[in-house]
């Protein structure tokens, strides 16, 4: 019975994740090996979808792209996250408050994120409303049209989404931290930079972890927030798989997806490489 | 019975009057038998432009059974038809999708002997003229994929044959809307879309098939090209139609790409553009915020698109016939005049004139003057007396039709160039 | 929780407070605009200017649209938020239960979860349509997107499972055990109770998660839109303030239950201290 248990409650997990994960993976795989013409797949094995991808110039400034985007997404995330973390756990008093403002800073994430994008237009626009405010004001003469449909607008909206994802676990970690260590820092002479640098950061390495993971991930397999908020201008990965999927060039995309899998795997084994998530968590 | 008869749908009114007395119900159509069809459902997708509640409500109280209605963005329509076929039953679909769709087996043709109103439809969809002396626009013209060989093929037929793929219900013509405030100058042709004067100011469709075709439009007005048929694009045709896409995007002609008929519409009440290549009603929407907004004709003619309805492969026997009663009540006129009011077109036009005001018909088909306001469907004031509609009437819109939606046989090299264009 | 944090110069938590406030300001910026804009006339539009200041929207919420259907979109979604929900924390506990021991295989399911969080959505999307397609099987919202959904909030409830027993202090169950109580009473009154905030957490999450997923259930919804989708759909067509009416609705009822769960806790807290 002992020996069984761990099985029987692993069992769920493992059926879902394999029915919903690991096959329909294999079927991407095998499908990027197969042809298409323009109505229908052929099943075979060719290789042209690959060639396709990787032979094209395209595919290489979309990943550039791509991965441009979550650098820059990833390190103004980590930053932002850290400190609004940092002030959650360690300048908030009493446990209520900290839940409550955390709570409100989820609060604007429960209005579907269509509907949260198709505001960006009236609030950055041309006519929007932090431009006029910013006219009202008399701090800009004319209306900031870099503010909407460019790469700025992107980077905004992705920091807007994905800012949260690293604030809960480096909280999290934050609010584990023992306050005896810090005091002991304290204590001993170390200034509030030397702490943060010595005690905190060390500490709150696997939130660090685990936030950048789900910023990674979600940057680079965005195709929707890319495609509003630049207006169409800019690429990434997601966008060209989803532009094949419309055409029903179900191999070109799946090859695409193999491609974009693989990247992606790397990315996150390299971050686990530096932190060991499971033991720390 | 107070409701207005007209047309040949009273005469079936009557039939069901004189089916009454056997049926011994109320609800009920004169090939089916009454009891049944109220507990059939029919679930139909397409894009919002027609999967309309209104729709489904009119055929309950009309037809007796239920019509399940669910709207999805383009892509998703063409993706659903294909991957899901057992998920629906009747299909809202473009013509140009048909080309990739039929193929695949997951519709049935349909038997045209069965469609009553099958000779009233509009030429277009089955000699592809308009008026016998038309010529047939470029692109995938509707006709060349409406028909099958026999009812067991997916080959498409040259000519009409007795197995349709889809029976048409709606097609329109689509031009360049403007603001005509801010544009600032009149504008007559495609090529006024990359002028550097709207510079940041313009934008395109970012549907990559219909996309490329408005730059084939501007690029022939520049006269920088000659396409022997734009709908059909060869490679170096592609690559010169995306090389001036790329440069122009660089040069920061576009203010944005815009893929969902909302954006079009928030893109010009914003006042983010000025020009843009637009679908009708969008127009309509802008201007019923009090924006000005025109339906610019220009003189290279109009690309055109149309829609119909299709019958999954998986329909039989009751349902099936549902399916073909709802198809023919499609046609006979109380969802023409829906469509012709929201500034569409129907495929069998005289029998929505009778669902329509003189008024009504005169603005939208005749291209006259309004007698008096013009309303939408659900009742808004659309357009002033005395507003002509942009563009004039039905035979001039359609027909300085330059093309059509297409899918091209270089499809697959296309989307890669286009891809490349979203890059750069 | 009382002891004086990190030593911070008045400066040091007035610049850090100035911070947090704008990075909530931003976060409020689209729902800002959203309020105001769900409060345009009736000829209004989803961009400035206004045209109008009306309730005309709020009332237009709960009568049927032109397109799309936002009752039974919003049903299905809610119906499914919960049953993901359930599904994730009742997963999650056991398969966190599971985990404390060695098992074989332990290591390859870890890396299976981990995976599940950092396959992009629209592959896992894109994989489980072309399944479902391959196999002939119809997919609808509570089978093919409901396993869709599943994983991506499950590896969330696992990672926070994962945190708690990781802190668990085995003592109290021992304790248990000594005293002759079985494996389910155990649980039930040693385990569950340790590990209830967390739980809560949990189920907060998969519901979230769940409402507003929208890649993963783009190609796997089958016939029956969620709410994302629903709403995306509806852009095809004419979309009115209508949206962010709904928008400025949902927004005011979260306040709302935030508040009610604080006044909650505030009473209980009060009973607690009169009782002592």
């Amino acid at each position: 019975m002992k020996l069984r248990a761990p099985y029987l409650q692993a069992a769920p997990l493992a059926v879902i994740l394999a029915a919903f994960l690991l096959l329909p993976m294999i079927v991407l795989v095998v499908v990027s090996f197969f042809d298409y013409d323009s109505v229908q797949i052929i099943p075979s094995f060719v290789l042209t979808n690959y060639r396709d991808v990787l032979g094209s110039m395209v595919t290489w400034r979309t990943y550039l792209s791509t991965l441009r985007f979550t650098a820059i997404v990833w390190a103004i995330t980590l930053v932002v996250g850290f400190w609004v973390s940092f002030y959650l756990a360690f300048v908030v008093q009493g446990r209520v408050t900290q839940l409550v403002l955390f709570l409100v800073c989820t609060i604007p994430f429960l209005t579907s994120n269509i509907i949260r994008m198709i505001s960006w237009v009236p609030f950055l626009g041309r006519e929007g409303l932090l431009n006029t405010v910013l006219l009202r004001l008399g701090l800009i003469r004319q209306p900031l049209e870099f503010l909407l449909f460019s790469d700025f607008a992107v980077v905004l909206a992705y920091v807007h989404l994905y800012t949260l994802f690293v604030v809960t676990p480096i909280f999290n970690t934050m609010m584990r931290i023992d306050r005896r260590l810090i005091e002991a820092a304290i204590d001993g002479g170390a200034r509030f930079w030397q702490i943060v640098a010595h005690v905190i950061i060390p500490l709150c390495k696997p939130g660090i972890a685990i936030g950048s993971i789900f910023v990674v991930t979600l940057v680079m397999g965005d195709f929707i927030t890319v495609r509003l908020m630049s207006g169409g201008q800019s690429a990434s990965v997601g966008l060209m798989i989803s532009n094949q999927i419309s055409l029903l060039q179900y191999p070109a995309a799946c090859a695409n997806a193999v491609v974009l899998l693989a990247v992606v795997l790397l990315m996150i084994a390299a971050i686990l490489r530096i932190v060991a998530i499971r033991k720390e968590l | 019975m107070i409701r207005k008869l007209a047309g040949p749908f009273s005469r079936r009114r009557l039939l069901r009057t004189a089916s009454l007395a056997t049926a011994g119900t109320l609800a009920g159509f004169p090939t089916i038998w009454a009891q049944n069809i109220k507990n059939v459902t029919l679930r139909q997708f397409g894009t919002g432009v027609s999967n309309l509640n209104a729709i489904a409500d009119k055929v309950k109280a009309d037809l007796g059974f239920t019509l399940q209605m669910t709207a999805l963005d383009t892509d998703a329509v063409t993706q659903k038809a294909v991957t899901q076929p057992k998920s629906y039953d009747v299909a809202d679909i473009e013509y140009f999708i048909t080309k990739k769709v039929f193929p695949t087996g997951v519709l049935q043709p349909m038997d045209t002997k069965r469609i009553k109103l099958f000779d009233k439809i509009v030429p277009i969809f089955t000699s592809g003229k308009l008026t016998p002396t038309s010529q047939v626009a470029q692109g995938t013209a509707p006709h060349t994929v409406a028909f099958v060989e026999s009812k067991a093929s997916t080959k498409f037929a040259p000519h009409p044959t007795q197995w349709a793929t889809l029976i048409p219900t709606i097609y329109n013509a689509d031009t360049l809307g403007i603001r005509p405030d801010l544009v600032g100058r009149p504008i007559r042709n495609w090529k006024d879309l990359v002028d550097p004067t709207f510079k940041g100011k313009a934008a395109i469709l970012n549907i990559p098939g219909i996309g490329i075709m408005d730059a084939a439009m501007v690029m022939e007005s520049l006269g920088t090209m000659q396409y022997v048929d734009k709908g059909n694009m060869t490679r170096p045709e592609i690559d010169k139609t995306v090389a001036f896409l790329i440069d122009t995007k660089k040069s920061g002609q576009f203010r944005a790409f815009w893929k969902t008929f909302d954006e079009s519409v928030n893109l010009m009440t914003s006042g983010e553009v000025v020009i843009q290549s637009m679908w009708s009603p969008a127009v309509a929407a802008v201007r019923s915020k009090g924006i000005a907004c025109t339906y610019q004709p220009l003189a290279e003619g109009y690309r055109a698109w149309a829609g119909g309805l299709g019958i999954a492969k998986h329909l039989s026997g009751l349902e099936l016939d549902a399916a073909y009663e709802y198809i023919n009540w499609y046609l006979s006129g109380w969802v023409g005049a829906y469509l012709n009011r929201q500034g569409y077109y129907s495929a069998v036009l005289e029998t929505s004139k009778n669902y329509m005001s003189p008024d009504e018909w005169g603005f939208w088909i005749e291209g006259k003057p309004a007698q008096a306001d013009i309303k939408s469907p659900e009742g808004k004031i659309m357009e002033k007396a005395g507003a002509v509609r942009d563009g004039g009437s039905f035979y001039e819109r359609m027909g300085h039709v330059a093309c059509w939606n297409s899918v091209m046989t270089e499809d697959r090299y296309m989307i890669q160039k286009w891809n490349e264009f979203i890059a750069a | 929780m009382r002891r004086p944090p990190v030593t911070l110069t008045l400066i040091g938590r007035t610049v850090l407070t100035a911070f947090f406030c704008l990075f909530v300001l931003f976060l409020y910026g689209p729902t800002l605009t959203i309020i105001i804009l769900s409060f345009q006339g009736p000829n209004g539009g989803l961009t400035f200017p206004m045209n109008g200041v009306s309730l005309h929207w709020f009332a237009r919420l709960f009568e049927p649209q032109a397109v799309g259907d936002f009752a039974g979109a919003l049903t299905r979604s809610l119906l499914l938020g919960s049953m993901v929900m359930a599904t994730t924390v009742v997963i999650s506990i056991a398969a966190g239960l599971a985990f404390r021991r060695r098992f074989i295989g332990s290591g390859a399911l870890f890396t299976l979860t981990v995976a599940s969080l950092i396959i992009p959505s629209i592959l896992v999307s894109l994989g489980i349509g072309l399944l479902f397609n391959l196999a002939g099987l119809d997919p609808t919202w509570y089978t093919s997107a409901f396993g869709a959904q599943l994983t991506w909030t499950l590896p969330f409830g696992l990672l926070i499972m994962f945190a708690v027993f990781n802190r668990f202090n085995r003592a109290w169950e021992e304790a248990a055990l000594d005293l002759g109580a079985s494996p389910w009473q155990r649980f039930r009154h040693v385990v569950l109770p340790i590990i209830a905030p967390s739980v809560v957490g949990v189920a907060l999450f998969g519901f979230t998660l769940s409402y507003d997923e929208f890649a993963r259930t783009l190609l796997t919804a089958g016939s029956d839109n969620t709410l994302p989708l629903e709403i995306f759909g509806m852009t095809t067509n004419v979309t009115t303030p209508v949206l962010y009416a709904l928008g400025t609705v949902t927004t005011g009822l979260s306040f709302l239950v935030i508040a009610a769960a604080l006044a909650a806790i505030a009473l209980i807290r009060h009973a607690a201290t009169r009782s002592e």
